[in-house]
């Protein structure tokens, strides 16, 4: 089956080790729990009912167990000894086991987690982030639940079995084959209900996530929920997902029990017939009393292994579909792969990069093109501003230049490279940006700042803050630049927290700089401080620039103007006015009706 | 500290007569484990040995015309063995039965009701808490109900009645044993006190690093576009790590508690059982005891084990469930501060259904000490719209936040045709407001959904026709499946032009006589803005309308404008009066279009 594929085992591999020393261990349970009877026996047969104690007769050597007050000192303290020695073990095994089990679970957790941030927007765009935090923090654990969970339950469990079973088998033949007629038994009832049990509990977890799913959608909008009055509704649709998991739930316990009464039984029926032969045996003194004890308490420990093993199947289903889960983002591959010969994009110390678009071609999906045949050049250290309707691309155009998205058609050169021959990080590492979304971190301020730098010292952060005209506000609030910001960054404006966003970009001090509306939620004075920061910020970089604002877009060199992805207009400021264009319109509208 | 499970298990006693059926079962299945053993005892003593059959044994037999012979014994011990497991599983799945009835009803009905609360506490209070934070109190936390019944209820009442039952029996078998036997439970009691403080500690730990954890992969994965500019891929790997490895420390440390302290109870019991062993041996051999007495005694000494383990568990599962119990109530307990007052007034309309709103001398802030509005006066009358015009953080977004009562105001009040909001319907109020927020909160439905959000019974043509009219129509059109397009997480795939358009939409449909848009078009260019703006103009007639702004283009339509500076309103008028002013709008306003015409000329 695939999920043994040596790409799961992979994981097992640097713990092999811990991985043996558990079966090992688990081996030196069984064998002390085998003989954990055997004091009893002995003291039932050898003292009280005066039989000799063939068997063990090193036992009689001790000194003192020639009397049979001694022979009892000695057989229990050696239920002690026994007791120690098999514990001793078993928290060994739980101690190394964890530990295993824990350290492969997080490898698998954060290749994940590693392949996920790799992974292109075309994809993020497409899933859940509630979705894939899931299979990063609880799928994951699938790898150890089907080792520690599945396999070695099933290991200990069929050394235990044969370990008891070979016991029995000396000491009593007829009475093994009895209880071994348990078994079929015992088999069917697995077989028959392990299908329901798993596609109950199944049901039951699918129900589960689709009532937290619909909690995280309302209290997501909460704003929303509230200004549309719709708590009601909400309380019904998430009520009846509750009663509908209730059921599930109910009826996942009915399966499990049936499962359990069937499998309770046969044991049940296996022990009085063992009582009834045995007992028989014994009053025929064919066998002795303390053997039919032995016998008996053998009896669980050759029928407990067995449940467990119907437990390790139900564990298998679940991790199987987690194991799933997991697999199937690891395997997703994007375009967005390094080539394996990528190279290093190195630009002269002084120098910005030039940045052309050839006949470059992008949708989200093949049959909506986002932007169409684009070609443009930006020359180095060159400012160019994009203007256009909303959804006419200006957004994806920045995402093509970071390489978030490969272009489905044409190509994109940053200093004369193909952006696909250059190794990502040391692309992106040369480009500051400031998204439309600030995308705040529940950080510090400072925290936030220095988030492209993280040795950035505190004079260079707050030197960004002021160049961002960030600081004033940021040493007003409570802890100055220690005050963490909430999750959704509610505690600040809009303003403010796309200054922060611009504090983020000087600091990084990057040849490219790409700005995408940076200045949308801000007001004019504000705006005006900062475009005076940006020109500063962008001086002698190649710059591109995304604004509605003519004050925005003031200063860029060249502007090119985007119509449903397409470029329909360029050129400098003037030119486009005189031309009479998309440009002049989007200008006259900007300023007004002149008054 | 008592005080607080007892508010909880009020869900419990909801099921009271669920828990009273589980409370005789569990009586039933206490006395059935005592019996468990008497059927090898007589087995051993009767069956094997020279012992009398207890009288009601020997008349069942009689009963059934059978002689007393040895093997018609060890058909009836392995007949009564059968037979007192069937009970036993009969009263165990009932149990089970009437546990999971009980449980599965009380933590829903708890869930159901923090989901109402989460749902109808102010902003204030979600504005401070990760959504995660909230949903892992709905679908985490509430278990802790089931788990205080659970093990705070039942299960001490159920293990002292088997230590009771057990030890009546035990005793009127063998005095001296017995009290070996009991000897142990001071010993039994001492570790279970010691290990289960250290493992509180140690489990507390743990959960804090797998929350460190978690959180970190939350925040890093809702923040990707960030992080691939940033290129911060492999810094966070490490941290993840970093953060694993003390997850994998803990979790170790925890496991080794856990078995040493199933070490050292086991040691207690093994050492027990020991004693009794041989002393019992001991009295066996001088006849004192029968051999299958001592059989029913090593199998009590296994009860006593077990019912002392689940007491230490309930010692130790009791922590995390107090935990549980507290993130529930913290939320349960947190006043609906914007609630309904007992005697709210429902909200009449008017001939027109107009309202008239107005602030009077509002202050509100967000943490004491820090107001953002200051003795604010602001009216709108019907058929009016207002522009609120300032520097970023100078509280614009807060003032009109105000008017659908998603907050209740310091001091002052705000007023609907001249009653206090806090005096009318919360419903009611909300009802007649319709809003565009900065971020448009886009739901993952189809867009029609979406837009018919505020009204779920719009026919498709209202819906077509608020789109129309938000300019949203042409695009929509253009999604693979229409208005049938469901719409990604936070709206991704739509542009934020797109998203405006669409909230603007369903901010139409709703009809509302106050309309609030904040930024309403902030995202979109200058031309989508112009036709949207007509076409706010034509709906604007008759209501009462609020927009923020800064774009002159949008603010010099208002009728009235009103400049805010720190939280203050320092100027109001119109654009022309503003103008002439020559006050701080008029600097504004210089800023935003006077330069850039220079410049052009």
């Amino acid at each position: 089956m695939r999920l043994w594929s040596p790409r799961l085992l992979h994981y097992a591999r640097p713990e092999w080790r811990a991985l043996l020393l558990v079966v090992l261990l688990a081996v030196a349970v069984a064998s002390v729990e085998a003989l954990k009877p055997w004091p009893l026996k002995l003291l039932v047969d050898g003292v009280l009912n005066g039989q000799a104690t063939p068997a063990i007769d090193w036992i009689g050597q001790l000194p003192g167990a020639g009397t049979p007050r001694g022979l009892t000192a000695w057989l229990t303290g050696l239920t002690v000894v026994l007791f120690l020695l098999s514990s001793a073990f078993r928290m060994l095994q739980a101690y190394i086991q964890i530990g295993a089990g824990t350290r492969m679970m997080y490898q698998l957790g954060g290749d994940l987690f590693e392949h996920i941030q790799r992974l292109s927007l075309r994809f993020h765009v497409r899933h859940k982030t509630g979705d894939l935090i899931q299979r990063v923090s609880v799928d994951s654990r699938a790898i150890r639940d089907l080792l520690v969970s599945v396999g070695l339950p099933l290991l200990t469990s069929s050394v235990t079995m044969a370990i008891v079973f070979a016991v029995m088998w000396r000491l009593h033949a007829t009475l093994t084959l009895i209880a071994l007629g348990v078994v079929p038994i015992l088999l069917l009832a697995i077989w028959t209900f392990a299908k329901q049990m798993e596609d109950r509990s199944y049901a039951q977890s699918e129900l589960q996530g689709r009532m937290m799913g619909a909690a995280e959608q309302t209290l997501a909008a909460i704003p929303m929920v509230q200004a549309f009055g719709r708590e009601p509704a909400e309380d019904q649709i998430f009520g009846e997902l509750t009663a509908q998991t209730g059921r599930a739930y109910f009826r996942t316990t009915i399966s499990q029990l049936r499962f359990w009464i069937a499998s309770a039984t046969a044991t049940a029926i296996g022990t009085a017939a063992i009582v009834v032969v045995g007992g028989q045996n014994v009053l025929d003194g064919r066998l002795s009393l303390g053997s039919l004890l032995v016998f008996l308490s053998y009896l669980t420990a050759l029928y407990d292994p067995l449940t467990s093993v119907t437990y390790a199947f139900s564990g298998y289903a679940s991790a199987a579909a987690a194991a799933r889960r997991v697999l199937q983002i690891l395997d997703v591959r994007d375009q967005l792969e390094e080539k394996p010969d990528a190279i290093e994009l190195q630009l002269p110390p002084s120098g910005a990069p030039s940045i052309t678009f050839e006949d470059v071609s992008f949708g989200y999906d093949p049959a909506n093109p986002v932007l169409q045949n684009i070609s443009l050049t930006i020359a180095a250290g060159e400012r160019v501003a994009l203007v256009g309707a909303s959804g006419s691309g200006k957004s994806t155009l920045i995402a093509l230049i970071l390489r978030l998205f490969d272009p489905a058609h044409g190509r994109i050169l940053i200093g004369g490279h193909d952006l696909r021959d250059l190794r990502v990080p040391s692309l992106r590492s040369q480009i500051a940006v400031v998204l439309q979304d600030p995308y705040l971190f529940p950080l510090t301020v400072a925290d936030n700042i220095v988030y492209g730098r993280p040795d950035a010292k505190r004079q260079e952060i707050v030197e960004a803050a002021v160049a961002a005209q960030a600081h004033d506000f940021i040493t007003r609030l409570p802890d100055g630049y220690d005050t963490v910001i909430g999750e959704r960054g509610v505690t600040l404006s809009g303003g403010q927290r796309q200054r922060l966003s611009i504090a983020r970009a000087f600091l990084k001090n990057a040849p490219v700089v790409l700005l995408d509306e940076p200045t949308a939620a801000l007001d004019a004075e504000t705006e005006l401080g900062l475009m005076a920061a940006i020109d500063t910020l962008v001086k002698g970089r190649t710059c591109v620039i995304v604004a509605h604002r003519l004050s925005t877009i003031k200063g860029a060199q060249r502007i090119y103007v985007l119509e449903g992805g397409r470029v329909t207009a360029s050129g400098t400021e003037a030119e486009l006015l005189t031309d009479g264009g998309v440009y002049r319109r989007f200008h006259a509208l900007q300023r007004g009706p002149n008054r | 500290m008592k005080g607080k499970y007892w508010r909880l298990l009020r869900y419990a006693l909801q099921q009271w007569h669920v828990l009273v059926a589980v409370a005789v079962l569990t009586v039933l299945s206490s006395a059935l484990l005592a019996l468990q053993p008497w059927p090898m005892k007589v087995l051993v003593d009767s069956g094997f040995g020279e012992a009398p059959l207890p009288a009601a044994w020997r008349s069942a037999i009689d009963y059934l015309g059978l002689p007393v012979s040895g093997a018609v014994v060890v058909l009836s011990v392995a007949l009564a063995q059968l037979a007192l497991f069937a009970l036993n599983s009969a009263v165990e799945a009932a149990l089970t039965v009437g546990w999971t009835v009980a449980g599965q009803r009380m933590v829903f009905k708890l869930t159901v009701d923090l989901f109402h609360r989460l749902q109808r506490l102010s902003l204030l209070f979600h504005s401070r808490r990760p959504v995660g934070d909230s949903l892992s109190r709905l679908s985490e936390d509430t278990w802790s109900i089931y788990t205080l019944t659970a093990k705070v209820l039942i299960s001490p009442a159920q293990q002292m009645l088997v230590l009771a039952m057990v030890g009546t029996i035990a005793y009127r078998l063998d005095r001296e044993l017995s009290l070996v036997a009991i000897g142990m439970a001071p010993f039994l009691g001492a570790s279970s006190f010691y290990f289960g403080r250290q493992m509180k500690r140690r489990a507390k730990h743990t959960r804090q690093a797998q929350s460190r954890l978690t959180s970190f992969i939350q925040q890093t994965m809702s923040s990707i576009p960030v992080i691939q500019s940033f290129g911060s891929e492999a810094r966070n790997r490490r941290h993840f790590q970093v953060l694993a490895d003390d997850v994998t420390w803990w979790a170790q440390r925890g496991t080794l508690f856990s078995s040493s302290f199933g070490m050292a109870n086991g040691l207690i019991t093994t050492t027990g059982m020991a004693i009794i062993m041989f002393a019992g041996a001991n009295r066996v051999f001088a006849g004192q005891l029968s051999l299958g007495s001592l059989l029913v005694f090593l199998a009590y000494i296994k009860s006593l084990q077990q019912a002392s383990e689940s007491l230490w568990q309930i010692y130790g599962s009791l922590k995390p469930v107090e935990a549980g119990i507290d993130r529930v109530l913290e939320i349960l307990d947190t006043p609906e501060t914007v609630a309904d007052q007992p005697h709210a007034k429902p909200l009449l309309n008017t001939n027109t259904g107009a309202i008239h709103v107005r602030l009077e001398q509002v202050a509100f802030g967000f943490e004491p000490g820090r107001p953002v509005l200051r003795d604010v006066n602001l009216e709108a009358h019907p058929g009016e719209m207002v522009a609120l015009v300032g520097v970023t953080g100078a509280g614009k977004s807060t003032l009109v936040s105000l008017v659908p009562r998603f907050f209740d105001p310091w001091s002052g009040c705000v007023r609907f045709n001249g009653e206090d909001l806090r005096e009318l319907r919360l419903a009611d109020v909300r009802a007649r407001v319709a809003v565009v927020l900065q971020e448009p909160f886009l739901l993952r439905l189809s867009v029609a959904d979406n837009i018919a959000y505020g009204r779920p019974g719009a026919s498709r043509a209202q819906i077509i026709a608020s789109a129309e009219a938000a300019n949203a129509d042409e695009f929509i059109r253009q999604l693979p499946h229409g208005y049938d397009t469901e719409i990604g997480e936070r709206g991704a795939t739509l542009s934020g032009g797109q998203r405006q358009r669409i909230s603007i939409a369903r901010a139409l449909l709703k009809d509302a006589p106050v309309l609030i848009l904040d930024e309403p078009t902030s995202a979109l260019d200058a031309a989508t803005e112009a036709v949207l703006l007509d076409a706010l103009n034509r709906l604007m007639a008759g209501r009462s309308v609020f927009v923020i702004a800064h774009r002159l283009s949008t603010v010099r339509r208002a009728d009235r404008i009103a400049v805010l500076e720190h939280g203050a309103i320092v100027e109001t008028g119109t654009h022309d009066q503003l103008l002439a002013a020559r006050g701080v709008y008029h600097g504004f306003h210089a800023l935003q279009f006077e330069e850039p015409r220079k410049q052009l000329a």
